[in-house]
């Protein structure tokens, strides 16, 4: 008998599971992960065609350069006027390394790169050896220095994926919920028989989430003492990108009837926002699929902004990209709390 | 004439709701609706409550059509069945709040606390209050505006005797004050010393409007109830 009942109370279980749609999530969750990892773990990432900076006036070891140049189709060669210029190309991420002449040794160079652990600073030097090893056989290794752009400490060059991780927390798995809450509970329509108008309330739990987002990240950069020099441009781009997830939160509420269905719908938004934008360093097709989610015109700008000195006034594509969707999301909210969806 | 309702209806997917239905309310009426599971009475108050948009027809409160909610939100307050309260929230609290949105000053509150014998449960946690009590700070709520319409969805169900005779006191006491009363029940004894109108709804469409007496002498009881 108690075998029976814990039986019938199992598949009662399951049976909520697939009506709040959390089965879903469990077969998505492994299903997403998997995929990334493929795309993470892509087996002909060292074939890419890597793109090397070299200064005009520079003079290289005659060998070297005419390996580099020749190389197989494994680099393609882009000449830059000055180191700074060479600087400015790596951070537009136009070329994946700069080549600068050692000034210890002149049969060897220094290899300037976006970050040191990235995958495609080992494709480079991996490159670079099998290139020297088919021209000179085993010497000393032509690159005796690599020299990350991004100089910060593990833990700053991470702020940007933990801020990202917050912001899609709040805006994917905190706002769905809350908003799917008032409407079980019907809370919203009770505030809907007073003389508040549906755009108020939409702009209230905007507000919400911006506050939410903007005391996550505060209360991290408090705790790790990170300190970030645009603070203008940080704190800008901090609010259109709360403002465009905040919205985005809400709008993902009001496809769900209740708080279950919420939490279940925000997982499934928030891996597919968060992994791609976050791993883009380390997978090439990542980087490819990337740019057409909104988490990752927020986190390229953040890391930009915190690592590289970026500032507002160069992101003019990626905040507007972000107010839009902010925007589109905010009026499709508004049109289904007109309409009473699922209320 | 306070309410005019013209041709309205509202189908849900399961052939469930509210057909075509024609109705006009007197100012100070109190009017049952009454009819079994599915006949639409939750969906006709929750649509002149504005929970719900009607399929087609129009309802004017006072002349005014519905579909302007902020002119006539102040007219109408709504009880729904389950107390839809701010549950972390003490009593006073849900009732600034809804104050705040209706613009009305906290002596009100102080009021309507004395008005449903609230007093003595100002500060405690709705969650820790029972159905009955629940059900009394929604009829606060919905009376914070002093709205000429209220409307209760089955206002003494899952309640035990001694509240349910509370709210037929606040019911009648309201009736006396002349605002018009529209209520959803299940038990004849209620819609007796209750209403001064029954409506019977079946299937979504009206299929009986007129006194209590006649109502009683009718074969639409007996087909109800008996």
């Amino acid at each position: 008998m108690i075998i029976r009942n814990i039986l019938i109370l199992t598949l009662n279980d399951l049976a909520i599971s697939f009506k709040n749609k959390t089965i879903y999530l469990i077969l998505f969750i492994p299903f997403f992960v998997f995929f990334s990892l493929e795309l993470v773990d892509s087996k002909n990432t060292e074939i890419k065609n890597i793109n090397i900076g070299l200064i005009q006036k520079e003079i290289y070891a005659p060998d070297i350069l005419q390996a580099i140049t020749t190389g197989a189709g494994v680099f393609t060669v882009y000449h830059v006027a000055s180191e700074d210029e060479g600087r400015k190309w790596l951070k537009e991420k136009k070329i994946d390394g700069l080549l600068l002449k050692s000034e210890k040794d002149q049969n060897s160079l220094v290899l300037v790169v976006l970050k040191k652990e990235a995958l495609i600073t080992l494709s480079i030097v991996e490159s670079f050896a099998a290139l020297q090893k088919a021209v000179e056989g085993n010497s000393i290794n032509w690159i005796s220095d690599i020299k990350p752009l991004q100089e910060e400490g593990i833990q700053k060059q991470t702020l940007p994926t933990w801020i990202l991780m917050l912001v899609l927390l709040v805006s994917f798995i905190i706002m769905p919920a809350q908003v799917a809450e008032e409407k079980e509970k019907k809370l919203l329509l009770a505030l809907l028989q007073t003389p508040m108008r549906e755009i108020e309330w939409l702009i209230a739990k905007l507000l919400l989430g911006m506050i939410l987002i903007l005391v996550a990240v505060l209360s991290l950069h408090l705790m790790g003492r990170f300190n970030f020099e645009n603070a203008i441009s940080y704190a800008a781009f901090m609010a259109v990108g709360s403002f465009c997830f905040s919205s985005y939160g809400i709008f993902l509420g009001f496809l769900c009837r209740n708080q279950a269905s919420a939490r279940t719908l925000g997982v499934i938004f928030y891996l597919p926002h968060l992994l791609p934008s976050a791993l883009s360093d380390f997978s090439q097709k990542l980087t490819a699929i990337a740019p057409f989610l909104p988490s990752y015109l927020f986190y390229e700008p953040v890391k930009s902004i915190l690592l590289d000195d970026g500032r507002i006034t160069n992101l003019f594509w990626e905040w507007t990209y972000l107010l839009l969707v902010g925007l589109l999301t905010f009026f499709f909210a508004h049109l289904l709390m007109k309409k009473r969806w699922l209320m | 004439m306070q309410i005019k309702i013209h041709n309205l209806s509202k189908v849900y997917s399961e052939n469930r709701g509210l057909l075509q239905v024609d109705l006009e309310v007197e100012k100070g009426e109190l009017i049952a609706v009454i009819g079994h599971n599915g006949a639409g009475k939750s969906t006709l108050l929750n649509i002149l409550a504005s929970w719900l948009h009607p399929d087609s027809g129009q309802v004017l409160v006072d002349g005014i059509n519905l579909r302007n909610r902020l002119s006539v939100v102040r007219k109408i307050g709504f009880v729904p069945e389950t107390p839809n309260l701010f549950d972390f929230f003490s009593v006073e609290y849900n009732l600034q709040l809804f104050a705040r949105l209706f613009q009305v000053p906290f002596n009100r509150i102080e009021e309507i606390l004395k008005e449903v014998d609230l007093l003595p449960f100002r500060n405690n946690k709705i969650r820790v209050l029972s159905k009955g009590l629940k059900q009394r700070v929604s009829i606060a709520r919905a009376l914070l505006a002093d709205p000429s319409v209220l409307l209760f969805d089955e206002p003494t169900s899952g309640i035990d005797f001694e509240m349910t005779k509370e709210i037929y006191r606040l019911l009648k006491g309201y009736h006396a004050l002349g605002k018009t009363i529209i209520f959803t029940s299940h038990r004849p004894e209620e819609i007796k010393t209750l209403a001064t109108r029954i409506i019977v709804l079946h299937q979504g469409y009206l299929v009986f409007d007129g006194s209590p007496l006649k109502y009683f002498q009718s074969a639409i009881h007996e087909k109800l109830y008996l």
